[in-house]
């Protein structure tokens, strides 16, 4: 922000800082243990009278000196320069509050290099008592910078009373300092030991050489207890968060973690091996694979440290990217690019929105993520995103994750930043091939005759839309099965509901009629749901053409679980098949035909995020590269084996864990019921963006393929987060029920997301809580509010796919199917949702809208008995 | 783009400026006397080695004996310097160094490499056999390619006029070579160097209680260089002087009576010590020297000054008084110069305790 931002690609991310600060805190800590190696060693020369002890502790200082001179002093300067040049911002906050810290360290380092000298050129010329005095304060030297240095490191990642009072001695002395001190004291006399390794292996003479081998082997074994008790104490002194993200929700530490516990016993074992007799040549190169061991264990501590502190490069006041926390807010409102200093395209256009997006890159992300570089590789991480998808999942980071700091700048920089990845790092500029649709001409309605028709047939489907997953090979979340109802009425002034001596037959249209050509589901529904199926048959037994089920008590006829998927038999994409349905005698004679959709869709929105093409026909069908990354992700972060139980042949239905009250063949399990899950973890990544967050996974873009958020609710220009609330609050209601039904996993869910709108998210069971139409239709009233959250139907029985009027007949016979209320506007066709009542009246609007009464009792009425205010002309005509 | 937009905002100080432009100026003096000697030896090394491939003579063996000495006192005592220039001069300086920042990166890697040779020239001088010569032209080309990289960096940092050239080359790769100044100042430093290196070889031909007729071949061989390179220095020093630009050179001129006496002072005092050279009185040129370095360590300041005034000064960075750390190093620093004294002088005893055995 304050400072220019010097541009790497493979070397982004820190890789410099990574390389400089292991390598130089390795060999700076053997220069600390070391110096307390000599002086014992020297000690132990006089005590025993060895002259061969002194001799190796004089040539043992001369390794020391030329590695901690050249290597180690210089490094350290090295590290210096590398800070200033990646993260001025930090590096000046540091240097300006710890100047004279720095100062004090400087002094000690000249007093360590006068001794070091001097040791080295008067061993065996200088008096063996003041000799010793000379050792002893280069290691006291040498000890005293690692306190004070360790005193600046150790803020950066536990600050203390320092955020709140800025005095130098709270930040100094902050809650890690000791434990953190201690850590590293005892590292360094361990690292005394490993390296000792090396000038030892290389005694000539046998039995010296197993007897000092076996020496440096107590140096580097007697601490490591303490060694072990002090990152124990240090862990601890973490606050309580910090530690939980390094231990329990940082995929990328895992790794340096799990190495870290593996090194420990191999370090061990390795000293207890260099205890052996075993011969020289065999020796020596076991001493440098142990250095080098010892290496990567203090580069897995490192970096876990590094690691743990992100977002931040100072806890709690500065993120990574110089970022102050309380400036963000304004940089997004001003724009990132306005409010740096060093950014060239203050404004950004078509021409230079690629390089913006580079400008916004060095800003906000290069700190810890590479281009094509071993760290944080930006390319990897952003591989499967379309531009939609990842625009929506920057404006999320960081929250959840907890360890990346928040997008600061505006819609149109977070746009051009995705430009830059998707466009230039991906180099998907290629157009997107055009979808192949079927949209067909206006159906044929089936004829109704208002004077001599004695029958009035209507049908409807439960949902607005029934979305399915087709890469059945890999996961499901629901088997294919749509449901129809229809219900018989012999019209008269006091109209009758036929359910007896009438057979109703339903057939969905031939184009659609070879589901199992096209999607592997009976392959593998065993492993899904449990059984086999014969090909094109639904869970409940029912094909694609047959007869409805007779009611056992009431009138409605069903026939569910119908197993339709939306590709043509020419593979082409048609999320809104036909059925005809038909009510005849037994002998055989029709009584009425009516025609009606059975919207399905299979364009789920996972690509977005977990790759890009689609499977079927450029427009919808998750492909099974997706539905693998769906996988993969869920195994990262949810420690499951998914990916090899797919490839295995054993594909799972999420349900199977993530059980909710709707199954009701199991009890609810751990997990989160699924519902509550995905929302809840995807609101931490796609929240924040109104409906633009819904239709980033559900079919209803109304630039998509499905455009299923069709009905009259869309017309008069409310979208989901009118009745379902921001995706936030949404998943908050059901989180909140999880919660309180005791499940653990929700409290982290929870805290994560923010509500949007209501201060207190009322809880909700998945499927069977939703909006209540009548909380705005106010006793079917016209409505004075257009928006309502929070108030749920009390049960499933409340729902509008599950009541009905005053006198029996289901909602949605009359109004259609939710998001695709009368009139229904859809994208295959006008009126391709309105057959029915465009049959039955002429009019696209609820069946009996508009004084149609006649349409069943062949009258005018003059009693509101459906429900009230249903006399009267419909409200908003087309 | 108007480049005072550029210059990013200081962050508070601990205490009152002042203190850190003491700090600022006594280390940087006294990392110049010991970079000089360093950078001067291994010139002159060079030039020895050169000149006698099959076999360096004494005094060539004793400079190589004390480069790494020198090197890691350099690198030590700029440290200091380093850090107060950060606190007073950070925003300039950060931004400089990451304009060149591979370069000023490869500093280290420099710096370790020839570091590393000037202990392998001494330690492996005779194994090294024909190698030598390469060694030490990588060992003292490295050092001379630091003072490069140092003097693109600090007369960088003083051009935020030339800071916009970011925009089009963001990767580090930037210099400061457009700059008039940035090649006499690099030469004037390289001279001073091997003047100051030319002394260093003369006294130790004084300390090293070698025959007086060695003794006095060293002064000779030593003030040869010291008076050459200080004649050179002349005519560089004034190339130096006259690339200033003209606003800032007329502070030397007569504008400034502080400026102006400072320069005069400092060039008289060069020509006292180039005199008293010739004359091969070796402490007072030695005096003179020091003096005259000090002079123009402060003259460099006054530069730095009058480079940034249109943009900043010190003074107006703002106080956030917090002084008990500063008490802190002072003290540290008695009883480390105090720790320091001891450790010497135990040295210089070493072996002449009677009685004593050294083992």
């Amino acid at each position: 922000m304050n400072y220019p931002i010097w541009q790497l690609d493979y070397a982004g991310g820190g890789l410099l800082i990574a390389l400089i600060a292991v390598f130089h805190v390795y060999i700076s800590h053997f220069a600390i243990g070391g110096g307390l190696f000599l002086v014992l060693t020297e000690m132990k020369g006089y005590r025993e009278d060895s002259p061969a002890i002194l001799a190796y502790t004089r040539q043992h200082a001369k390794f020391f000196l030329l590695l901690s001179m050249v290597l180690g002093g210089m490094s350290g300067v090295g590290i210096w320069f590398t800070i200033a040049l990646l993260n001025p911002g930090a590096t000046s906050l540091l240097i300006h509050n710890y100047v004279f810290a720095w100062a004090v360290e400087w002094v000690f380092f000249l007093g360590e290099i006068v001794a070091l000298f001097i040791y080295y050129y008067t061993f065996g010329t200088m008096a063996r008592r003041q000799h010793l005095q000379i050792g002893w304060l280069y290691f006291i030297f040498a000890w005293l910078s690692l306190f004070v240095i360790n005193g600046i490191i150790s803020f950066m990642l536990t600050p203390g009373e320092w955020l709140v009072t800025g005095n130098f001695w709270d930040g100094f002395f902050n809650p890690g300092f000791w434990p953190a001190l201690f850590f590293r004291t005892f590292l360094a006399m361990m690292l005394a030991g490993l390296f000792g390794f090396i000038t030892s292996t290389s005694l000539q003479d046998d039995r010296f050489r197993e007897n000092m081998v076996r020496y440096c082997g107590l140096w580097l074994l007697t601490p490591f207890y303490f060694f072990l008790a002090a990152a124990y104490w240090y862990i601890h002194s973490l606050p309580e968060p910090t530690r939980d993200l390094i231990f329990n929700r940082m995929p990328e530490l895992v790794p340096f973690i799990k190495a870290f516990c593996w090194i420990s016993p191999v370090i061990f074992l390795g000293g207890l091996l260099m205890a052996i007799r075993l011969p020289g040549r065999v020796k020596r190169p076991l001493a440098g694979l142990l250095l080098l061991i010892g290496l990567v264990y203090m580069g897995c501590f490192e970096f876990i440290r590094e690691g743990g502190r992100r977002p931040y490069i100072i806890h709690g006041h500065t993120y990574s990217n110089a970022i102050r926390p309380e400036a963000v807010e304004k940089i997004s409102a001003t724009g990132l690019l306005q409010s740096a200093k060093w950014a060239k395209h203050k404004e950004i256009t078509e021409e230079n929105q690629l390089a913006a997006g580079r400008e916004i890159f060095n800003l906000l992300c290069l700190p810890c993520h590479s281009i094509n570089g071993p760290l944080n590789d930006i390319v990897q991480l952003t591989a499967g995103y379309s531009v939609a998808g990842l625009a929506t999942r920057i404006s999320c980071i960081g929250k959840g994750d907890g360890y990346m700091p928040p997008f600061a700048g505006n819609d149109v920089e977070r746009l051009a930043l995705t430009n830059f990845i998707v466009k230039e790092l991906h180099n998907k500029n290629k157009q997107q091939a055009a979808a192949h649709l079927f949209r067909p001409p206006p159906p044929t309605i089936p004829p109704f005759d208002r004077e001599s028709d004695d029958y009035v047939l209507l049908a409807w489907t439960d949902f607005g839309i029934h979305t399915i997953t087709d890469s059945d090979a890999d996961w499901s979340f629901r088997p294919p099965g749509s449901n129809l109802y229809a219900l018989l009425i012999k019209r008269d002034p006091t109209p009758e509901r036929v359910s007896e001596r009438v057979i109703l037959t339903y057939m969905v249209e031939s184009s659609h009629a070879d589901p199992a050509a096209r999607v592997k589901f009976w392959q593998y529904a065993k492993q899904l749901i449990g059984r086999d199926l014969p090909p094109n048959t639904g869970i409940f037994g029912k094909k694609l053409m047959g007869i409805m089920n007779r009611p056992l008590t009431g009138s409605i006829f069903e026939a569910r679980g119908l197993p339709l998927l939306p590709y043509t038999e020419n593979n082409a994409y048609q999320p809104y098949p036909l059925v005809t349905i038909t009510a005849m005698t037994p002998a055989g004679k029709i009584l009425a035909t009516t025609r009606t959709v059975l919207p399905v869709s299979t364009e789920v929105g996972c690509k977005n995020c977990h790759g890009d093409t689609w499977r079927m026909a450029e427009a919808a069908g998750l492909d099974s590269k997706t539905a693998r990354n769906v996988l993969a992700a869920h195994d990262k972060l949810s420690n499951t084996r998914l990916v090899a139980e797919a490839a295995a042949g054993r594909p799972v239905m999420c349900q199977s864990c993530h059980r909710g009250n709707s199954d009701r063949n199991r009890a609810p399990g751990k997990q989160l019921n699924l519902s509550a899950a995905i929302h809840g973890f995807h609101a931490i990544l796609l929240g924040d963006l109104g409906a633009e967050s819904c239709y980033t996974c559900h079919a209803a873009d109304p630039e998509g393929n499905t455009r299923f958020y069709r009905g009259i609710h869309k017309e008069i220009g409310l979208d989901c987060t009118n009745c379902h609330g921001p995706l936030e609050d949404h998943a908050l209601s059901l989180l909140l029920a999880e919660q309180a039904a005791g499940k653990e996993r929700a409290d982290f869910l929870i805290k994560a997301l923010e509500a949007k709108s209501s201060p207190e998210v009322q809880p909700r069971q998945a499927w069977a809580q939703q909006p209540d139409c009548l909380n705005c239709h106010e006793n079917f009233a016209p409505p004075e509010v257009d928006t309502t959250f929070n108030q749920w139907t009390s049960d499933a029985t409340q729902l509008f796919r599950n009541r009905t009027d005053e006198v029996g007949i289901p909602c949605g016979a009359c109004h259609g199917a939710p998001h695709a209320l009368y009139p229904a506007t859809n994208f295959y066709g006008k009126n391709r949702d309105n057959l029915v009542p465009l049959q039955y009246q002429k009019q696209p609007y609820p069946v009996g809208a508009n004084h149609q009464c006649r349409v069943c009792h062949r009258q005018d009425m003059e009693d509101e008995m459906h429900h009230p205010n249903s006399l009267r002309r419909f409200r908003n005509p087309r | 783009m108007d480049a005072a937009a550029l210059i990013p905002l200081p962050d508070t100080i601990p205490v009152s400026w002042g203190w850190f432009q003491l700090l600022l100026l006594l280390t940087f003096f006294l990392h110049l006397l010991c970079m000089n000697m360093m950078l001067g030896s291994a010139v002159i090394l060079l030039v020895k080695q050169l000149r006698h491939p099959a076999q360096l003579p004494p005094a060539g063996r004793e400079l190589a004996g004390h480069l790494p000495f020198l090197i890691a006192f350099a690198v030590n005592l700029g440290v200091a310097p380093l850090l107060f220039l950060q606190v007073l001069y950070g925003q300039f300086i950060y931004t400089s160094s990451i304009l060149m920042g591979v370069y000023w990166l490869a500093v280290v890697a420099i710096l370790i490499l020839a570091y590393g040779g000037a202990y392998l020239y001494n330690l492996k001088h005779d194994a090294l056999g024909k190698r030598r010569n390469q060694l030490i032209i990588l060992v003292t080309g490295g050092l001379v390619a630091i003072a490069f990289i140092f003097s693109n960096n600090m007369s960088m940092m003083l051009r935020p006029d030339t800071w916009p050239r970011y925009f089009d080359q963001p990767g580090g790769t930037l210099l400061n070579l457009a700059d008039p100044t940035l090649l006499p100042r690099w030469l004037h430093f390289i001279t001073a160097a091997v003047a100051t290196g030319g002394l260093y070889l003369a006294a130790g031909g004084r300390w090293r209680r070698l025959e007086p007729a060695a003794a006095a071949a060293r002064v000779t061989e030593g003030m040869h260089w010291f008076v050459g390179a200080t004649s050179v220095q002349l005519g560089i020093g004034t190339w130096f002087f006259f690339s200033l630009p003209d606003h800032i050179r007329q502070l030397f001129t007569g504008t400034s009576t502080l400026h102006t006496g400072l320069l005069l002072t400092g060039c008289l005092a060069a020509l006292i010590s180039l005199g008293l050279g010739l004359a091969k009185r070796l402490w007072p040129t030695i005096g003179a020297t020091i003096a005259t370095i000090l002079i123009m360590v402060l003259i460099r300041d006054l530069v730095r000054r009058a480079y940034l005034a249109p943009y900043f000064s010190p003074d107006s960075l703002v106080v956030a008084p917090q002084y008990s750390p500063m008490v802190i190093f002072w003290l540290a620093l008695l009883l480390g110069l105090g720790i320091i004294a001891y450790m010497l002088r135990l040295a210089l005893n070493a072996g002449k305790e009677s009685g004593e055995t050294p083992s």
